[in-house]
């Protein structure tokens, strides 16, 4: 009797911390801004060697990412006051100029407080950029910083890709596949056709996931109209398995789907991708470099929350796309 | 209390909460999953555990039987769940309602909960409650599930979706604290489980075993099959100086002498360690033809 009361007690705090547990590991880059006398003394470095160079160089784009991260909400609403039209790397520009004239285009939109914050960032990125283009011409290729006419990751370009945290780069896994009709598909080739790529993953007998179809269905349409697309990977039908290609082509004829619906062998980096995923339905936005954009939306994009959601990201992609 | 008639009851009942433990455990085998915010997806969960154990759980080791009967009945691609209503069948034929007083962490969970001091409320006058559980069985496992379907033929796992209060506990509480996508796709329907959650953890702490009692779906089938179980309890007629402890002392509300294999009982044995002559035990297999004639005898003298 005694025991069991002992035991039961025990039990209480082990639960209770193995669920405290779960919550610890988010703050990953809490303390980064540690930095404005990192910042200094990295600027202060001299290189004396291309190794040291690039060292160097990777440091400061990693400092210029966490200035960029840690108000990610704020300087998202710089990001969307930035003339698109203008193009931001190529032209030579300090991109912490870039910022600057941005912040005070749109100085409105902020309180004194964080027009301080915004500026102070914007001032330690223009520093930055200059020690990195003294760096380059010091050590040419120091940094594997694109150069101009290749595709840009949209993180190392300064733009946060994600409406959250994310600061990598975050390439959408590469496969080389078939569409349900057999005709060749690739990762490659798949995205850099298309401004944006909405993946949608479903499979046959998830019913949450068959009630959507529609709904992308009427996106993929909408979408067109913008140089976009929707793609769908049905999990059962990765390897290529005869008949649930056949059920999934059966369910989507019924739906009236007409956009791609593709499968890759489980062994590719999308199939191990995939195999990860265990919330159905699960959709991707990805942009033209073969990039994901911001977090995955979980559920069917049939509620208006998740489709205001979608449609942010979707125009985030496009951004990505054309700059 | 030494040395007592039926060794193997006694001991079995002594030792139920660690068993318990360790069925729990077993089930959530996977813990590191919990911190990882995935779900184990291997061959394991092509086989169902006994106990109402979500498979959505990031530990989990197998697939809840209640679930699988749910999703595999409102398929399109089956309209009967034979495997699974097999295996039910199967565990209830061997070990009856014992699942729930041992091998269910649900069910331990709420014993648990109800150690919590404070007031203690009897269920001697919810009897009618019972019922419950065969209809929330009928129809939102079997009937909505199979008939409720769309366009395409697929119907909701109703249980699941609206009223298991340990899928929002084992699935979607712990996944949502890791996982950014899950929490923004929370709404109405978590907060209504939630709710049914809380409900279930406040009214354990003054009743003993609400859910097992009046709600479980997978307790209702167990029920059916406990008058045709190959464990049962078995008592001795001889022995029995109808004292009335055993009666007094079932948190199931069960008869003990009258009806040792009522649909309720859980098989905790708690009526074995309070027998003062060691009546009550444990029995196992088919062999009850000496005994069951002469307990008819009695019973209608």
């Amino acid at each position: 009797m005694k025991r069991t009361k002992i035991a039961a007690l025990l039990m209480v705090p082990l639960l209770a911390l193995s669920l405290a547990a779960c919550s610890a590991p988010k703050d990953s880059n809490t303390g980064s801004m540690s930095g404005d006398s990192d910042i200094a003394a990295l600027l202060a470095t001299q290189s004396k060697n291309a190794e040291e160079a690039a060292e160097l160089h990777q440091k400061l784009m990693q400092k210029e990412n966490e200035i960029l991260s840690d108000d990610s909400k704020l300087w998202e609403k710089v990001f969307l006051a930035a003339n698109k039209d203008t193009p931001m790397i190529e032209d030579g520009k300090n991109y912490g100029d870039f910022l600057l004239d941005t912040i005070e285009g749109a100085k409105d939109q902020f309180s004194a407080e964080e027009m301080k914050t915004l500026k102070a960032g914007a001032q330690q990125v223009k520093e930055i950029e200059n020690k990195l283009a003294a760096l380059e011409k010091d050590f040419p290729g120091c940094g594997s910083s694109p150069s101009s006419g290749e595709s840009v990751d949209a993180s190392s370009a300064g733009m946060p890709n994600s409406a959250g945290t994310a600061t990598s780069a975050n390439k959408f896994p590469s496969f080389q596949g078939k569409d349900l009709d057999g005709n060749e598909v690739t990762s490659d080739k798949l995205f850099s056709e298309s401004k944006v790529t909405v993946v949608n993953f479903w499979f046959t007998t998830c019913k949450p996931c068959v009630g959507e179809l529609s709904d992308l269905e009427a996106l993929n349409k909408e979408l067109a109209g913008k140089g976009g697309q929707v793609v769908g990977v049905n999990s059962f039908t990765l390897d290529g398995d005869a008949t649930a290609i056949s059920e999934a082509k059966d369910i989507l004829a019924k739906k009236g789907v007409t956009y791609k619906n593709i499968w890759f062998a489980s062994s590719s980096e999308a199939g191990k991708f995939t195999s990860k995923l265990f919330s159905y339905p699960t959709t991707y936005v990805v942009d033209k470099n073969g990039n994901i954009v911001g977090d995955p939306i979980v559920g069917a994009i049939t509620s208006p929350e998740q489709q205001k959601t979608l449609s942010k990201l979707i125009d985030q992609a496009i951004a990505n796309s054309a700059g | 209390m030494d040395r007592r008639r039926n060794p193997a009851s006694q001991f079995l009942s002594r030792f139920r909460g660690w068993i318990q433990a360790a069925a729990t455990l077993l089930t959530n085998i996977h813990l590191p999953n919990f911190f990882k915010g995935t779900i184990y997806q291997g061959p394991g969960k092509a086989v169902c555990v006994p106990g109402l154990n979500c498979y959505s759980c990031p530990a989990a080791t197998g697939a809840c039987p209640i679930g699988s009967f749910q999703a595999i009945v409102g398929s399109s691609k089956f309209s009967f769940s034979y495997y699974v209503t097999g295996l039910l069948i199967l565990i209830g034929v061997l070990l009856g309602r014992f699942v729930c007083g041992f091998l269910c962490p649900f069910g331990w969970l709420q014993e648990l909960l109800h150690k919590i001091p404070g007031k203690k409320l009897s269920t001697k006058k919810l009897k009618p409650l019972r019922y419950l559980k065969y209809i929330v069985l009928l129809l939102t496992v079997i009937l909505l599930p199979a008939l409720l379907v769309n366009d395409v033929g697929m119907g909701d796992p109703y249980f699941c979706k609206y009223l298991c209060p340990q899928g929002v506990l084992e699935g979607a509480i712990p996944l949502a604290i890791v996982d950014s996508g899950i929490r923004s796709a929370l709404g109405t329907l978590f907060t209504w489980k939630l709710a049914i959650l809380i409900a279930v953890v406040v009214l354990s702490v003054l009743f003993y075993r609400p859910f097992c009692k009046w709600v479980c779906p997978l307790g209702a089938f167990y029920a059916l099959m406990n008058k045709v179980s190959l464990l049962g309890i078995k008592v001795d007629q001889h022995r029995c100086i109808s004292c009335g402890a055993c009666a007094k002392t079932c948190k199931m509300d069960v008869k003990v002498t009258e009806s040792p294999n009522h649909p309720e009982c859980i098989r905790c044995g708690k009526c074995i360690r309070v027998c003062p002559t060691d009546a009550i035990g444990f029995n196992y297999g088919l062999g009850l033809p000496e005994k069951q004639p002469k307990q008819q005898c009695k019973g209608s003298q």
